[in-house]
């Protein structure tokens, strides 16, 4: 039956085709309805999201820079922070005149000399470092840890844990610092008292920490995308002390029992699979929440340390070394020395306030590729390597072999 | 015209049609009947019972505070089980809900496909929707079930929520190496935008010819100078070939299959076939110029 032999009746067609218009109108429109929706939908989740974490954008305060240059120093970072310089009190100043006239030559010093030189015998050198070092980073003036009438006494628990801090001070930037590998003509830095106090006796405390607001979580790392749940902990097999702790942390205890192989090879995070890689993704999962815990920490991308076509190189594409991963890995074993070999013996000049909070890359980093708090040394300010250090490593963690550009 | 008999009959012959005139932009109006059945049932009670275990692993993990929940609900995520669990029954909060809710979701998928199959068999059609359906259920039975059980681990497999299968995508691509680099990711994804392609292709030829009748298939099919004709005439001008109006509907079929099953079958090589796709590429010596990051 051929349509010829029956037509349509007269204006159906019309009808037809004008009702067939209508729906591709609607169509059309529902098509721009939708997408303006959809759009709609990703904006509003991605601010709020967004307003979760105070998110500025991977990139919004860095000093995103291959060459490993500072582009801020502590005291524009304290200024950005709104935070003011301390200075060494009048009464300090008063006290300390009449200790230097007294004692030009300096009683009981011995961390400095030790490991800076003796040209800091005197008194006088001795409180330059002090004023200049200590009193800045810390955010106190002199009486917080002296007895303003005799600067040598340890009659304040304050002083212990300041020469013990000084010892690991110079202890890591021996040990880890002169170590880093780094390209020719990149400068090294020194680590001071700001490069982690930033101005703060205490700067964070356990307390703080297991509480995870949004602004702890931004201060101590946090995987991207909203609050970790203890869900997310027991997901990634991340455990401090053997317990899920309350924010991601760089450390944890898969992460402080990685040592290097007798080729000098440590594998942090297990994360490209081999023949022989056990199966699951909790490894992977927990690498990335240590690496969103960069991304924040240096406000950098990915990119800063990878090749984004394949993680596990340190090549680029061009053969470039990459040489922020290769710093990276070097970093890692100094935060497990941290958290393995100092805090655990670090005095306390309060008992009651609890353990100290475990170091990740937010604590210097700060958002910076190089520390804020990092310095260039002055003359006579790079320490030496000592012999017989005052307080010793509780474990002899091996640094691993530097991973450098193939020859 | 036969359409219009054929719907008013049918219309006659049911009480439960509802018409819904605000979509008459989108879509047929007519909404009605719908059909149950019993795999239709089975199907709607087990993804009930999925959606429960789903928002009670989600209560549990906002203290049933309502508030978090709707705050949350992106990165809500309902974990696997935990590597060292293998392939056992794991304890509720450590991956026992994740369990559940994809064993009613497998089965929800199964009993839908029986439900589509069914159905098409006593409406007189070959079960073309149901076959098409199928891959995309081997797709989700390789990452869900197949691999997981290949490597002995429940682990490997997607977490249930909106962030938490985003993260699986990346990690599991990150695992095994860069999951570009997998030929049959590369095949899947020709699938993915071939289809799509044909699929705008299609469309817009039909929208096209619209003031010819194309709409009106069958009437207008076997006249000269309407729609159709006009159709395939724009497209032998274009490429030098066309498709008929029955061979479009084939190529778009096997585009779309193809997305999901070279999709799955990239998915089940990843491990105990191939670990590392990155390093594959590089023994194909289909890196040019990335040699420099291949491991000798």
């Amino acid at each position: 039956m051929s349509i010829e032999n029956n037509p349509a009746p007269p204006g159906a067609v019309a009808v037809y085709d004008e009702r067939q218009r209508t729906i591709l109108r609607g169509e059309l429109a529902g098509l721009v309805a939708m997408t303006v929706l959809a759009l709609g939908g990703v904006i509003a989740l991605s601010m709020a999201l967004a307003d979760w974490r105070g998110f500025q954008g991977w990139r919004a305060d860095s000093t995103y820079n291959y060459a490993g240059v500072q582009q801020i120093n502590f005291v524009e970072y304290l200024n950005r922070q709104k935070q003011a310089i301390a200075q060494p009190s009048v009464e300090a100043l008063q006290a300390y005149n009449v200790w230097q006239q007294k004692n030009p030559q300096t009683v009981n010093v011995q961390v400095l000399t030790q490991y800076l030189g003796p040209q800091y015998n005197t008194t006088a050198k001795v409180f330059e470092y002090m004023s200049k070092y200590f009193t800045p980073g810390v955010g106190q003036s002199c009486e917080y840890c002296h007895n303003l009438e005799n600067f040598a006494a340890y009659d304040k628990p304050q002083k212990t844990v300041a020469k013990a801090m000084l010892i690991m001070q110079f202890e890591l930037q021996t040990k880890w610092i002169d170590s880093i590998p780094r390209p020719e003509g990149q400068p090294l830095y020194q680590l001071q008292c700001a490069t982690c106090h930033y101005g703060k006796a205490q700067f964070w405390n356990t307390d703080q920490k297991n509480v995870p607001t949004i602004e702890n979580l931004a201060m101590f790392g946090i995987a991207g995308g909203g609050n970790p749940t203890q869900y997310d902990m027991k997901h990634y097999g991340i455990t401090l002390n053997g317990k899920p702790p309350a924010s991601y942390e760089i450390v944890d205890d898969k992460l402080l029992a990685a040592r290097p192989d007798a080729k000098g090879e440590v594998n942090y995070f297990q994360v490209t699979a081999t023949k022989d890689t056990p199966p699951g993704l909790n490894d992977t999962y927990r690498n990335q929440a240590a690496m969103y815990h960069m991304n924040t920490a240096l406000a950098v991308g990915c990119d800063f340390c990878h090749y984004g076509g394949y993680f596990k190189s340190y090549v680029l594409q061009d053969g470039t070394f990459k040489w922020p991963k290769s710093q990276a890995r070097h970093m890692l074993g100094m935060v497990q020395d941290i958290a393995i070999n100092w805090f655990p013996q670090m005095p306390k000049a309060d008992p009651t306030r609890g353990d100290l909070a475990q170091p990740n890359c937010w604590m210097c980093h700060r958002g910076h590729v190089v520390p804020p708090g990092a310095y260039t040394p002055g003359e006579g300010e790079v320490p030496q390597k000592v012999s017989d250090p005052q307080i010793k490593p509780l474990v002899d963690l091996p640094v691993p072999a530097p991973k450098l550009p193939p020859q | 015209m036969a359409t219009e008999v054929y719907r008013e009959s049918f219309e006659r012959r049911t009480k439960t049609v509802r018409y819904l005139r605000f979509l008459e932009g989108l879509a047929d109006t007519q909404v009605g009947p719908i059909y149950l059945g019993m795999w239709g049932a089975l199907a709607f009670f087990s993804y009930l019972l999925c959606v429960f275990i789903t928002a009670i692993g989600f209560g549990e993990q906002v203290g049933y505070n309502p508030i978090r929940f709707l705050r949350e609900l992106p990165v809500l995520t309902l974990y696997p089980p935990p590597p060292s669990a293998g392939l056992r029954m794991a304890p509720l909060q450590e991956g026992g809900y994740w369990q559940l809710a994809t064993l009613f979701l497998s089965l929800t998928l199964v009993f839908w496909t029986i439900r589509i199959w069914t159905r098409a068999v006593a409406n007189g059609l070959r079960p073309m929707v149901p076959i098409a359906f199928s891959a995309a259920l081997f797709l989700y039975a390789a990452i869900y079930i197949i691999h997981p059980i290949w490597v002995n681990s429940w682990n490997e497999a997607p977490p249930h929520g909106l962030r938490g299968i985003l993260l699986w995508t990346n990690h599991f691509s990150v695992k095994y190496g860069n999951f570009y680099y997998n030929p049959f990711h590369m095949v899947s994804i020709f699938g993915l935008l071939g289809s799509t392609l044909i699929l705008a292709m299609h469309g817009a030829t039909i929208l096209a010819t619209l003031a010819y009748g194309a709409h009106r298939e069958i009437d207008e099919i076997e006249k000269s100078d309407e729609g159709t004709h006009r159709a395939q005439l724009l497209w032998r001008w274009v490429m030098g070939f066309n498709a008929t109006a029955y061979s479009i509907h084939q190529w778009a079929l096997g585009f779309a299959t193809l997305t999901a099953v070279a999709g799955a079958i990239g998915v089940l090589l990843s491990g105990p076939v191939e670990p590392d796709w990155f390093q594959w590429a590089c023994r194909a010596d289909i890196v040019s110029g990335l040699q420099k990051a291949c491991v000798p």
